[in-house]
């Protein structure tokens, strides 16, 4: 599937070059200019929290690929050989609270699961594999092509 | 992401242009930093250029509003556009602060 794979250290300086290649890659592929920045913003929420947590502060890598799957959704894959985070355990942030009661944090995740059509977590040896998938015309893209059709 | 801080009247005027993601947040957490600690307790942040923020921009906006209101300042937010008021909205930010549609609109309530 993978038509982009990139290897980098997982440091915050490396980001700006990950999400450079993945938005070329996005591009390639022809995702609309309202899907581009929710996949950037799913896959920029992965990448920190593995460089901020996964290595507690050991050095290590983050892998990225990314490609079409065999039901033609655009899929992301990122890896890193960091402490073990299934993302899907994280408790959802309570969004109601006054700006005194929010807490800071916690709300990564629950952008990625937003951003993206389906995540799924395992466990691979020693790696942590996240995958997102994306549908290249999902419910956001259509519904705005049937009301350019309807107001046409 | 370019930051463009000036001090019109009682506030201070932050606009923000580009990414504010986690590599750019702290730029602007040191900008406000620096206001607050010079007394500065009105904020008005303009994100009309600003395509894009993360997490890391929200906790930003999040930690200047709790300060301010430790010290009974005020931050009022304008112009959200795009992906910028889709994340917004989507993490309930935008139920908890106040929002002008346009930089003139937050001017003039302060």
């Amino acid at each position: 599937m993978s038509q982009l794979h990139i290897i980098l250290p997982a440091k915050m300086d490396n980001l700006g070059n990950f999400i450079q290649s993945l938005s070329m890659c996005l591009k390639q592929h022809e995702m609309t200019a309202e899907q581009i920045p929710r996949v950037q913003l799913a896959v920029e929420e992965a990448l920190v929290n593995i460089i901020r947590y996964a290595y507690e502060g050991q050095t290590g890598d983050i892998e990225l690929r990314c490609g079409i799957a065999d039901d033609q959704r655009f899929v992301i894959e990122i890896l890193d050989s960091g402490v073990p985070f299934d993302v899907l355990t994280l408790p959802k942030p309570d969004l109601h609270c006054s700006i005194k009661d929010r807490k800071m944090g916690g709300l990564g995740v629950f952008f990625i699961q937003r951003m993206v059509d389906e995540l799924l977590y395992r466990r691979e040896g020693d790696k942590n594999v996240l995958t997102l998938f994306i549908s290249r015309n999902n419910g956001c893209f259509s519904r705005s092509n049937q009301d350019m059709h309807a107001g046409a | 992401m370019e930051i463009d801080a000036k001090k019109e009247g009682q506030a201070v005027i932050i606009a923000l242009t580009g990414r504010m993601d986690a590599v750019s947040a702290p730029q602007f957490d040191k900008t406000v930093d620096d206001f607050i600690e010079q007394g500065e307790t009105r904020i008005l942040i303009d994100f009309k250029t600003l395509e894009y923020i993360s997490s890391a921009g929200l906790q930003s906006v999040l930690a200047l509003a709790k300060r301010l209101e430790m010290i009974s300042g005020t931050v009022l937010l304008s112009d959200l556009n795009g992906a910028v008021k889709e994340v917004f909205e989507i993490s309930g930010f935008s139920s908890i602060f106040t929002i002008f549609d346009n930089l003139d609109a937050a001017k003039a309530s302060i």
